[in-house]
């Protein structure tokens, strides 16, 4: 299934693309490009964050304590003395690979459970989905929180954590979507050629069930991001050398008034990613909707 | 009578969810390392045999499934135990302390609907100009926000620098309003989007096309005909989210000092309280299935369509 | 039509919810309208005084609790038999008079014969018995306050205002624990009728009667109009000035400190480094600090296990850790750094450990080489190919920024090659008490005695369950801490912990970190608060001005 969803990406990015340029600089078609460019940015931040950061995020100026930003600090110090501008681009390392596996194992997961529910349906998908309606009367950072002080504060257990409590919603999604193709006529029609199931469901439903998961996964990339940072400001985030963005923003919190660049940095990191995988995910909404691309 | 057995099923069906969540919630916890026994008594004085009676006295020497079936059987009485930590009736403690859960939830739903529609609206009809842009910015910062962020930056501003409202407490209503402004900004930034592209979605339709060239002026086809359709995402947005929505108070009350079970809860899986986690998740899921419930009505109350083929979901 | 219909009752349904939310909270509204009118008045006399606590107390029984932020409540409701005074002397509080036997294990005690608890109970010989024979009951579920009442065994009624206390041994330290707080006297009526509520139901003697308490939201204490017994540290000895005292309870510092700009609450208590500068430059509060007593906050080695078990490599981290620098960094000069296991002013402290070691990079290196570890390729130490790790156990959530001491340590000590692995967790006490899985471990106390340093540093009891901090010991430490419980001469005593605190710091069996000020903004509006022996906030002196 992972590898379908990736082929058709891969089929569908270019296309995307060329709309784009074609369409010239609107407001909308504006803010695609600078989201493009932020996560471009925020993804080689986290990929080398050497290149980029001035300095060894863990290196504490012991005489630089709480600098306002300025040329040699441009997001100022925070109260250790370590610059807050390297410490958001290495902070962004874990916040992704957060944001990612969990997104990743969440609908992976997810979405395989609702599609088996959905296309096998009768016992199967009475038994599935009674498990998600259990994990969704339990509210999501509740069973993370939970799931987090049971595992420990680890950066694995913490993705684990925050997927886990993303699975109903995948789910039910792709259960949604399982049903009303497997309704359609040419699924009946492939069914009466003597298709096997194999090959409906990977051929004919999963290729025409997948933007909706698309869709959500751009956005609980964000909220697995948020659900860190919640985790972290209850006490119960990944505690590293190098902490995420989650962590930072939970340190700077309480240095609003004595130095607003701490929590500030970190806390627009978020927004900026989140603000511009949602703009992405706006423009994959608008192109995977069929009704607004009817030429597949 | 089929109306009835439906209304019963979906009882039935709901009653499974809350059994399993709670299964689910005390595995959780039981796995969790640590002892409440240790926190009760202290370190330097407790002996093992004070410990191993404190254990036994709890009921927790017993194995996972005979622990579960004793809360069950009492809890299925109305008794939900006391808390391991302070010894309070776990009944009390949350009814003492849902009220100011509630009232905190359903006014950020408000604030989420209010904003969220009256902005979604905006944005289509505004559709591809500086405005629509601004509102769906706005939109997407809501749900881009931590909401701890949000809300000491409201507090900050609203209560430390203005002064106009109370910093914290649960014990007015001006206190609580910026608590919900935060947790409903979130709910807000969701609604915007579903609701802008529905009513894109509904303007572009033949009905709308018709109207307008009947002639009906273009605020009746905009509130009359548009907007119920686009109040369903908005509906359904909540549905979703009201778990979101119920957790998000564990950050907001802890954030404006407000009583509420979210607090309580986080607490209570801090320091391992089972009676109380399994309290709060009963209480939390029983609210979530009314919400959902009002939901479905709602959906037939926004669309008579829907009403026909009720139950098809 | 039928659409209008439709829209009406959405309308209707949106407009009842509308009406639920303003109903409920307008209720709440009226009744904190009435409590405000109730606390008029004219200065000093009247007010009500708001005071903000960082965290929630456990219970208000003092014998059941554990923390000091439940004593800084219900100090206002309890008074205790005596009081130390800021020179360490015991002075009479409830007890007017009292007498110790020749063999030091028993004490009588003349009390006050005009108290009496809120409850109208009388205070007496029989009330003083209840009370410790409580703690010393299993029953009751005592926490430290069993700790502190020990070595008590019994206790006598001889006459309706005379008390004999019987000790298994005799104790040098035990006046000084009578005057804490958690061997305050409880009102045995209300003890017997609430049991396991008594806690949320607390009745004493002290100057404020309890109210209410809301759990999360707010301690509420009224002033006791019959009170006249005031112990020495306050002016007034009669009922306090304040007609209530409400404490709220707000964790969030941010929202804390909010609520003191922003005039909500009067007076806030731990105050964060960073924003005492700003406070401390505002006339418009003022900012009031006390170092308090005990054991200050201390990093404690694991020693059970290599190589934390050799004192050349625990000393090599001691002289690697720059405790100057963090608490220069981390408290930005608001907190004093501590050097020994005991905190200035308490009774034996030996300010010739000040300044007397020195951070030493190069002799910590030398220390580590000598014991074997070799630098490895990525800059840590290797000794039979095994890392030098430091396994760094803290407790959630962030208290005093404590998790960010470990944060600079773990720079620290990568200077000298060691790997700090850092543990933050919310379950610390089965880590530390009952599994030992750690090699450096943060803590401090509250205590009006040095012999607090027995229950940390003397071998176990057999009896005892739990682990003990330091997992090694010494025997001429042993037997220092032995004679110091056991020693009537303070002068004696003060030698006999001064040694004892050398042996400590030589054996480098901690790191002491900072001495913890109990630090609280108050509005130039409020005065009058005053700090016991161990920092306590005292208001039998405080009001509020309009």
């Amino acid at each position: 299934m992972k590898d379908i969803t990736s082929e058709r990406s891969a089929v569908r990015l270019p296309k995307w693309r060329g709309t784009k340029i074609k369409g010239g600089l609107s407001a909308s078609n504006l803010s695609v490009l600078i989201a493009g460019f932020v996560l471009v940015f925020i993804t080689v931040c986290a990929i080398v964050p050497s290149w980029i950061a001035p300095y060894a995020p863990t290196f504490m100026f012991s005489d630089e304590i709480l600098v306002a930003p300025s040329l040699a600090h441009l997001f100022g110090t925070d109260y250790f003395g370590r610059d807050v501008f390297s410490l958001v681009v290495h902070g962004s390392r874990d916040s992704m690979i957060i944001g990612v596996s969990a997104v990743l194992i969440g609908a992976v997961a997810g979405g395989g459970i609702g599609a088996l529910a959905g296309y096998i349906g009768g016992i199967i998908d009475a038994i599935f989905m009674r498990v998600i309606e259990i994990l969704m009367t339990i509210p999501g950072v509740l069973l993370a929180l939970a799931i987090a002080a049971a595992l420990g504060p680890s950066l694995k257990n913490i993705v684990l954590a925050i997927a886990i409590s993303s699975i109903p919603g995948y789910a039910r999604i792709m259960r949604g979507q399982m049903i009303s193709i497997k309704k359609r006529p040419y699924v009946a029609a492939s069914r009466s050629i003597g298709a096997s199931n194999a090959r409906i469901l990977f051929w004919h439903i999963l290729p025409n069930a997948w933007s909706p998961i698309l869709v959500m996964a751009t956005i609980g990339l964000g909220s697995a991001i948020l659900t860190g940072a919640g985790l972290s400001f209850l006490g119960l985030g990944v505690i590293k050398e190098v902490p995420d963005w989650g962590a930072l923003l939970s340190q700077g919190r309480n240095y609003l008034t004595a130095g607003w660049w701490m929590a500030t940095f970190p806390g627009l990191a978020i927004t900026a990613f989140v603000l511009s995988i949602n703009i992405a995910g706006d423009k994959v909404q608008d192109f995977a909707n069929p009704k607004t691309s009817k030429g597949r | 009578m089929a109306l009835f057995n439906k209304a019963f099923a979906r009882l039935l069906n709901a009653a499974l969810s809350i059994l399993g969540s709670l299964v689910l919630v005390f595995f959780i916890i039981y796995m969790m390392p640590g002892d409440p026994v240790l926190s009760m008594l202290d370190p330097s004085t407790a002996t093992p045999e004070a410990i191993e009676n404190m254990r036994i006295q709890l009921g927790l020497d017993r194995p996972f499934y005979a622990q579960f079936a004793d809360y069950f059987t009492n809890m299925v009485q109305g008794d939900f135990g006391q808390s391991l930590i302070t010894s309070e009736p776990v009944l009390d403690k949350i009814l003492l302390h849902l009220p100011a859960t509630l009232a905190l939830t359903l006014a950020s739903v408000i604030f989420s609907i209010v904003i969220g529609v009256a902005f979604g609206v905006l944005s289509a009809v505004y559709r591809n100009r500086w405005l629509d842009s601004a509102v769906r910015i706005i939109g997407l910062f809501g749900i881009s926000m931590p909401t701890f962020w949000s809300g000491i930056l409201l507090i900050l501003i609203f209560s430390v620098q203005l002064n106009w409202l109370p910093v914290m407490g649960s014990d007015s209503l001006a206190a609580l309003v910026l608590p919900s402004l935060a947790l409903g900004f979130v709910g807000a930034g969701f609604i915007i989007r579903m609701v802008r592209s529905s009513m894109v979605e509904v303007l572009d339709e033949q009905f709308i096309l018709t109207l307008r060239a009947k002639g009906l002026s273009e605020r009746l086809i905009m509130y009359r005909h548009a907007l119920r359709n686009a109040l369903i995402p908005a509906v359904t947005v909540i549905g979703l989210h009201i778990g979101e929505l119920l957790a998000g108070t564990v950050v907001i009350e802890t954030v404006f000092s407000r009583q509420g079970i979210g607090r309580i809860v986080a607490d209570a899986i801090m320091s391992k309280d089972m009676p109380v986690i399994q309290g709060v998740i009963f209480f939390s899921a029983i609210v979530y299935v009314i919400i959902n419930l009002l939901v479905d009505l709602s959906y037939s109350v926004i669309d008579p369509r829907i009403r026909k083929s009720a139950g098809t979901r | 039509m039928k659409k209008i219909i439709g829209g009406t009752k959405f309308l209707f349904i949106l407009i009842s919810l509308l009406l639920i939310v303003s109903g409920c909270s307008q209720s709440a509204a009226k009744d904190s309208q009435a409590s405000a009118s109730q606390s008029g008045g004219n200065p000093p006399a009247g007010g009500d005084l708001t005071y903000a606590l960082a965290t929630s107390p456990d219970t208000l029984d003092p014998h059941r609790s554990s923390l000091a932020v439940s004593v800084r409540a219900f100090r206002t409701i309890y008074d205790s038999l005596v009081v130390q005074d800021e020179n360490n002397e015991i002075q009479p509080w409830l007890a007017t008079e009292w007498v110790v036997s020749e063999d030091g294990k028993s004490y009588t005690f003349k009390l006050r014969e005009d108290v009496k608890f809120h409850d109208g109970t009388p205070f007496n010989a029989e009330a003083v018995k209840y009370s410790f024979d409580r703690i010393i009951d299993p029953k009751t579920k005592a926490l430290n306050s069993v700790a502190l009442l020990a070595p008590y065994e019994s206790a006598e009624v001889l006459d309706d205002h005379t008390v004999k206390l019987n000790l298994k041994s005799p104790s040098a330290s035990f006046l000084s624990n009578l005057s804490q707080a958690m061997l305050g006297i409880v009102s045995p009526t209300a003890a017997e009728k609430y049991g396991e509520q008594f806690g949320k139901n607390p009745v004493g003697t002290g100057p404020f009667e309890f109210v209410s308490w809301t759990e999360n939201a707010e301690i509420k204490v009224e002033k006791n109009t019959d009170y006249n017994w005031a112990p020495s540290y306050v002016k007034n000895e009669g009922a306090p000035y304040l007609d209530t005292l409400t404490f709220k309870i707000i964790p969030e510092e941010a929202t804390r400190i909010g609520s003191v700009q922003s005039g909500q609450v009067l007076a806030a208590e731990t105050v964060p480094p960073q924003n005492i500068a700003a406070l401390e430059k505002d006339p418009n509060y003022n900012l009031l600090k006390v170092n308090t007593l005990g054991l200050p906050y201390t990093l404690f080695f694991n020693q059970r296990e290599e190589p934390w078990s050799d004192v050349n490599v625990r000393k090599a981290v001691l002289q690697a850790v720059d405790v100057d620098a963090i608490v220069k960094t981390l408290y930005m000069g608001t907190y004093d750094r501590a050097w020994s296991p005991l905190t200035p002013g308490i009774l034996g402290y030996d300010k010739s450990l000040e300044n007397s070691w020195k951070v030493d990079v190069a002799a910590a290196n030398k220390l580590l080489d000598e014991a074997g570890y070799k630098v490895g390729a990525d800059g840590i130490r290797e000794k039979n190919g095994e890392k030098l790790t430091l396994n760094y156990v803290d407790s959630s959530p962030n208290r005093e920024k404590r998790n960010d001491i470990a944060v600079i340590v773990q720079q620290q000590l990568k200077k000298v090659g060691i790997a700090v692995e850092v543990n933050i967790t919310p379950d610390f006490r089965s880590v530390i008490y009952e599994n030992s899985d750690y090699d450096l471990y943060g803590n401090s106390m509250m205590n009006s005695d040095p012999n607090a340093l027995r229950g940390i540093y003397h071998t176990p009891e057999e009896t005892q369950v739990l682990e003990s901090l330091v997992g090694g010991y010494d025997d001429r430490l042993d037997e220092l801490l032995e004679q110091g419980t056991v020693e009537a001469d303070p002068a004696k005593r003060e030698e006999i912990y001064k040694e004892a605190q050398h042996i400590i710091i030589e054996q480098a069996m901690i790191i002491p970190i900072y001495v913890f000020p109990y630090t609280v903004a108050a509005s130039n509006k409020v005065d009058g608060i005053v700090f016991d022996a161990l920092g306590y906030p005292l208001f039998n002196d405080a009001t509020v001005s309009q």
